[in-house]
């Protein structure tokens, strides 16, 4: 008997060799489009609770105190002088400066005083100057002494060890008076 | 004389050298769709703006309150009173030792309500908190 062969078919397949690259363009879309939020803000540390009766006052000369007093109204008053919210860096960055090379017990402490009406906003921006004027004093400091920015300095260095121990950043957050009726 | 039954000669095999690149791409769905512990907000808040932040490098360390435009609180996924705030936040820092709270207030609410938060937290004695700012450019 003869047989006829078939004429052999050839194996369907999916052309797969492209699914590489389809899959690596879709993780390089992603990752381009992917936005990785990071928490920005303002970083503080508040005193530890003590009860009221236990508590102690401290006295602070007037020479190292900077009270940063907010009202109602956003008038902002520095040592008992009326000033705008974007002065406040440049008066206290001087101030900072005298005392770089001073014990730290004899370090400035800047206390921000608020009402309870006062606006959020504003006391993040008189915070926020109050934190410029130390960071740039730092700035400046580095960069005379160790001829770097201050973002380029490792975290755990020295010269950062140094720097945190000159200048602390000392803010004290007095608790708002409860307004007059 | 044997019968033989009559067999298609055609392979009938499912290719699968693409295998890993589906399962490449179904992985990849699900990163990209999979937000970690997802918190629905449930208060309208619009930050302020400041120029000297700093960045919070370590995420898991960050617990949020968010404080909304009618002076709403929200710890975790619900809405909460203030005094209940020092418990919630006292057994947050028993599981998390150095937890940061990220206060997410909003910019027109007053003083008031952001200082007793922070009576609550020292009481928790949460003492490293920070005030969420967006950068001001």
């Amino acid at each position: 008997m003869i047989q006829i062969k078939k004429k052999k078919k050839p194996d369907p397949e999916i052309p797969s060799s492209s699914m590489a690259d389809i899959s690596f363009l879709l993780l390089l879309f992603f990752m381009v489009s992917t936005v990785i939020d990071v928490d920005t803000g303002i970083g503080l540390t508040l005193p530890e609770f003590i009860p009221p009766e236990q508590q102690t006052t401290v006295p602070i000369s007037k020479d190292r105190l900077a009270a940063v007093l907010i009202n109602e109204n956003g008038d902002v008053l520095l040592n008992n002088e009326i000033i705008a919210i974007p002065q406040i860096s440049k008066t206290l960055i001087p101030r900072i400066e005298s005392k770089i090379d001073l014990p730290d017990t004899k370090k400035l402490v800047v206390s921000v005083k608020t009402d309870r009406k006062t606006n959020y906003n504003l006391y993040i921006q008189a915070l926020d100057q109050v934190k410029e004027a130390y960071f740039s004093v730092r700035e400046q400091y580095s960069q005379s002494k160790y001829g770097k920015r201050l973002v380029d300095l490792n975290d755990k260095s020295e010269e950062m060890k140094e720097i945190r121990e000159k200048i602390p950043i000392t803010i004290s957050i007095a608790e708002p008076e409860a307004i007059k009726k | 004389m044997k019968f033989e039954k009559k067999r298609s000669n055609t392979k009938t095999s499912i290719p699968t050298a693409s295998m890993p690149d589906i399962v490449f791409m179904l992985l990849l769905f699900f990163m990209v769709t999979t937000t970690l512990r997802e918190v629905d907000v449930l208060v309208q808040f619009r930050l302020p703006e400041a120029k000297a932040i700093e960045k919070i490098e370590n995420k898991r360390l960050i617990s949020y309150i968010w404080i909304g435009q009618d002076g709403k609180i929200q710890v975790n996924d619900s809405l909460t009173k203030l005094d209940e705030i020092q418990k919630i936040m006292y057994s947050k820092r028993v599981s998390l030792p150095n937890v940061i709270v990220s206060l997410r207030v909003d910019k027109n609410s007053d003083m008031g309500v952001v200082t007793d938060i922070q009576q609550e937290l020292r009481k928790a004695s949460c003492l490293r908190i920070n005030y969420s700012t967006l950068l001001k450019i």
